[in-house]
């Protein structure tokens, strides 16, 4: 088990090297830079910006910049947001992004366990007709339409929530993004839950189970539960990485300041420390929570040993 | 199956049917306003400033998100009037002006104070101006200060050439380029710095305190600036011998800030020179990049001085607090010399960008207006009719550029008969905003006499086009000569570009029988293709006054580079800008100005298309607050009325 995770944990560097390599030369390619726009600026004031952040030097100067920085887990400044370092926006996006992301998160779960466990329960009754109607919807409806149809109807027209704006949590301006991002992972889970129960309940160790004469409830919540939500966690592990670290879609309809909305932001102004340190970032978390997962995965089937 | 489907049928239509008719309900109670219209509780205002600000260092950034947000923390010489965007008198209470506009001389207000109690005095507008220049501060907006003397020399590092062994620094007027065939024979100017107020005696009237040494120094002949690097300077040298030998065995010494002309004359007298003249130079002093700074707070705390314990402001409100990519919170600054005037107890200033999501606050009665251009286009039957739509016009235009260095293109008659063929009547009609016909806006600038663009003439184009080769047999004009590849309109895909792109090239289509093709570019790879040349035939573009004058949209044109994007230039057209701004007579500048815009519609660099719209919401209690030209509000007029009967039921007067 050690064995494994350290394995595991060195081989996150050469995956983060490759990664910043690759988000670098993709920065480099892309034409523009994070002072240019509409107005054009005289050749002096764009030389002189050039000195200033050391865009001017030769590009293995840079790189190498960029590396050491990595090196220390230090991101550097911002371009575009003078005398702001990349830390300190990552640091104050994070929360944002995370309270969001985990009440999402917590609600997907919670809603797609249920829906998927009750589905597998009774297949074909108008139970399960009506979750994976659900789910379908939830699949095929993508945020931003969804995101918008909830703000005309709670904030326009029934006036409950506010429509856009972060206030903290708890706060009634929460409810709607966390609806909005949960509706497709809602909708995954109780797919997955629901496939996974199915072919659970059919198994040879269920039998065994209900031969004990154990109740229906003990089956499905001691026995059932364990094997049919292995492929709900292998899912749900990136997916709570990806939504902690930022959605891009639902922070900018809300007008949450997440990691999500600085991230596109970062992409559109050219703003290379951020970023590489947004990107590397996200990587990291992805590789701690897939390895998170694969830990878990032990606990929770009594089969899977490292 | 097709039960469930026909359930399914029912249960939406139901549904959507309840949003229509909640919809409808809720806004037939308030059917000529968009949304609520119950004031905020408190003497807040609730605007929106756009994305995130790169910087509240007014000097730094130079967009519109981060300038209504630095005109609420500071102030300059002069005000935005906040009808007319012209400048007014606000920490300079008046100002005189030379005759031909190349020097003025502001008298401060002896009660301007910053945030944190010290005074406002001239040396702080010294401070602030030499600071903006300074290569290190990295101004995106420092070319706004390159009219004043030795300013553009400063900023760019340049050099004087100074000979130690006579102390003579080489004239400018000695080396001109073009003269130099006449001038090579004439000896160098020899004037020792001392002396120079002997040869260029400034007669001050009756003060002869003001005829300062700094002052002479301003008025004695321009030296010599070469640029800093030896290889740039080289190139210069090398197709001047007689610089060249003028330069050897000389010093180069630095441009120093102490050289740009801006000097305090005393605690509340500052004189700005110019290196030539510009009527125009007054209505920049409200931009940002003018705005009085704090030195002791910049100097003690580097870049985090803007940070919210540490800035010191010198507008009408301060820094409460910054939520980064959330909002900005700023109170009323009681140190303020005209606090007692300011309305507003706060502004909260909300950092985002999508239009949508604005239109939702301020339907939801979260915000009390928009800046410009919010309103979407597919909102505008809903919203445009409502009394609280601000559709007043912009000093900015909407305009194509012609790629004038290659392809087809490059034919004046090519040019012509593409602009002649669009009709920007019916444009300006379907976007409900004013067709432009020149390169300045109609009606902005009062008493210009602005000329006019060709007219609407396909016919006449099409001729055009025969001439210019495109011709069957008969020498009638025939698409199929016409080689559509050879020309492509580009464009970045934001806001309204596409449907604008789409509405023309069908013009093309149905006017001319070409089929031109759009290429939509991500915005930052389109900028710089179109400053580089780098695009075939058409690239959309505009332009926002910098201030109220209409040099700011020629002056595009009055260097290759930069804005200019058309790879069209002619020292005629410079000349005459020149000599405009030479003019002390108001009325016979415009005309030369005229002249000029006329020049270049003839050279049809570009083809006109809009005039901006400002195309905003703004409350009907928000009052004090216009939809001026150029969009940018001085926050100390605007104010809450909670008195209904002095509501705004539509567009409020903008007449002074």
């Amino acid at each position: 088990m050690l064995r494994f995770i350290i394995r595991r944990v060195i081989v996150i560097v050469p995956m983060l090297f490759i990664i910043v390599s690759l988000t670098w030369v993709l920065v480099r390619l892309a034409p523009g830079n994070f002072y240019s726009g509409e107005k054009k600026l005289a050749p002096a004031v764009e030389k002189n910006l050039r000195e200033k952040y050391g865009l001017d030097k030769p590009w293995y100067v840079q790189y190498g910049k960029v590396l050491k920085n990595i090196g220390r887990f230090d991101f550097g400044n911002s371009l575009k947001y003078e005398g702001q370092s990349v830390n300190q926006i990552l640091l104050r996006g994070l929360p944002v992004s995370a309270t969001l992301g985990i009440t999402a998160y917590l609600i997907a779960l919670l809603v797609g366990i249920t829906m998927g466990t009750l589905a597998a329960l009774k297949p074909n009754s108008w139970l399960d007709y009506a979750s994976m109607t659900l789910a379908m919807l939830g699949i095929s409806i993508p945020n931003f339409v969804l995101g918008p149809l909830l703000v005309l109807l709670f904030s326009l027209t029934l006036f409950w929530f506010p429509p856009a704006l972060w206030n903290g949590f708890p706060s009634k301006s929460l409810v709607l993004p966390a609806l909005t991002l949960s509706a497709i992972y809602i909708a995954y889970i109780a797919r997955l839950t629901r496939s996974g129960m199915l072919e659970v309940m059919g198994s040879d160790y269920i039998r065994t189970a209900r031969a004990k004469g154990l109740s229906e409830r003990q089956v499905v919540t001691r026995h059932a539960l364990r094997g049919g939500l292995l492929p709900v966690v292998s899912f749900s592990g990136p997916a709570l990485a990806f939504l902690i670290t930022g959605t891009v879609v639902v922070e900018r309809v809300f007008a949450l300041p997440g990691l999500g909305n600085y991230f596109i932001n970062a992409c559109f102004n050219r703003d290379e420390p951020l970023i590489i340190g947004i990107v590397a970032f996200i990587a990291i978390s992805v590789l701690v929570f897939n390895l998170l997962v694969d830990i878990s995965y032990a606990f929770i089937d009594p089969r899977i040993r490292y | 199956m097709s039960y469930s489907a026909s359930r399914l049928r029912t249960l939406s239509i139901t549904l959507i049917g309840c949003l229509i008719v909640a919809g409808c309900a809720a806004s037939a109670k308030n059917s000529i306003f968009f949304g609520k219209t119950e004031p905020p509780r408190d003497n807040i205002l609730r605007y929106v400033s756009g994305s995130e600000p790169e910087t509240i260092d007014p000097q730094i950034p130079n967009a519109q998100n981060e300038a209504r947000i630095c005109l609420a923390l500071y102030e300059g010489l002069a005000e935005y009037d906040p009808k007319t965007s012209e400048a007014i008198p606000a920490l300079a209470e008046r100002w005189e002006v030379n005759k031909d506009s190349s020097e003025f001389v502001f008298h401060l207000r002896h009660d301007g104070r910053f945030s944190n109690g010290d005074p406002i005095t001239a040396r702080d507008f010294v401070y602030t101006i030499r600071r903006g220049l300074t290569p290190e501060t990295g101004s995106r907006t420092a070319s706004f200060a390159y009219p004043i003397k030795y300013a553009q020399a400063f900023n760019e590092s340049d050099v004087l050439v100074f000979d130690p062994a006579t102390k003579i620094y080489l004239l400018e007027k000695d080396f001109e380029e073009g003269n130099s065939q006449t001038l090579a024979a004439m000896p160098l100017s020899s004037l020792p710095f001392k002396s120079i107020a002997e040869e260029y005696p400034v007669a001050p009237a009756g003060n002869s305190a003001m005829d300062t040494a700094f002052h002479q120094f301003m008025h004695s002949p321009a030296r010599l600036v070469l640029p800093k690097s030896e290889k740039d300077r080289k190139k210069i040298l090398d197709k001047n011998p007689k610089l060249n030998n003028a330069v050897a065995g000389k010093q180069f010494v630095p441009v120093k800030a102490e050289d740009v002309g801006v000097e305090a004359v005393d605690d509340y007298t500052l004189r700005i020179s110019l290196s030539q003249p510009a009527p125009y130079f007054i209505g920049m002093m409200p931009h940002q990049f003018f705005r009085v700074l704090h030195q002791k707070t910049i100097e003690k705390f580097g870049p985090a001085w803007t940070d919210a314990a540490n800035i010191v402001t010198s507008g009408p409100f301060k820094l409460e607090s910054w939520k980064y990519y959330d909002r900005i919170v700023v109170t009323r600054n009681p140190m303020y010399w005209d606090a007692g005037n300011v309305k507003l107890d706060k502004i909260i200033f909300y950092l985002l960008a999508e239009n949508t999501t604005m239109m939702s606050l301020y339907k939801a009665g979260e915000l009390d207006a928009t800046y410009n251009h919010t309103v979407p286009s597919a909102w505008l039957d809903v919203i445009g009719p409502l009394k609280d739509f601000m559709d007043a016009p912009e000093a900015a235009i909407d305009y194509y550029n012609f790629n004038t260095t290659k392809g087809p293109t490059a034919d004046v008659r090519v040019r012509k008969a593409l602009n002649m063929s669009l009709d920007k009547k019916a444009l300006a009609d379907w976007r409900h905003v004013k067709a432009l016909t020149a390169m300045t806006p109609d009606g902005i600038f009062p008493g210009y006499p602005q000329p006019k663009g060709d007219p609407f003439d396909p016919e006449k184009a099409k001729r055009l086009l025969a001439e210019a080769g495109y011709r069957d047999g008969a020498g009638n004009f025939d698409p199929k000569k016409f080689d559509a590849t050879e020309i492509e309109l580009i464009t970045n895909p934001d806001s309204n570009n596409l449907s604008y792109a789409e509405f023309i090239l069908a013009q093309w289509k149905q006017n001319l029988g070409v089929t031109i093709q759009l290429r939509p570019m991500e915005a930052k790879t389109f900028f710089k293709a179109q400053s580089a040349l780098d695009y075939k035939g058409v690239s959309r573009t505009g332009y926002a006054a910098d201030y109220m004058d209409p040099y700011t949209f020629l002056s595009i044109f009055y260097t290759s580079t930069g804005s200019n994007g058309t790879g069209w230039w002619d020292p005629k057209y410079v000349a005459l800008l020149d000599e405009a701004n030479r003019t002390v007579d108001h009325q016979q500048r415009y005309q030369l100005l005229a002249q000029a815009e006329q020049l270049l519609l003839d050279a049809q660099p570009v083809i006109p298309l809009t005039v901006g719209a400002t195309r905003s919401l703004k409350k009907p209690y928000l009052k004090g607050f216009y939809p001026n030209p150029a969009m940018l509000h001085p926050w100390k007029f605007a104010y809450i009325e909670r008195d209904q009967s002095k509501w705004d039921y539509g567009m409020p007067s903008m007449s002074n």
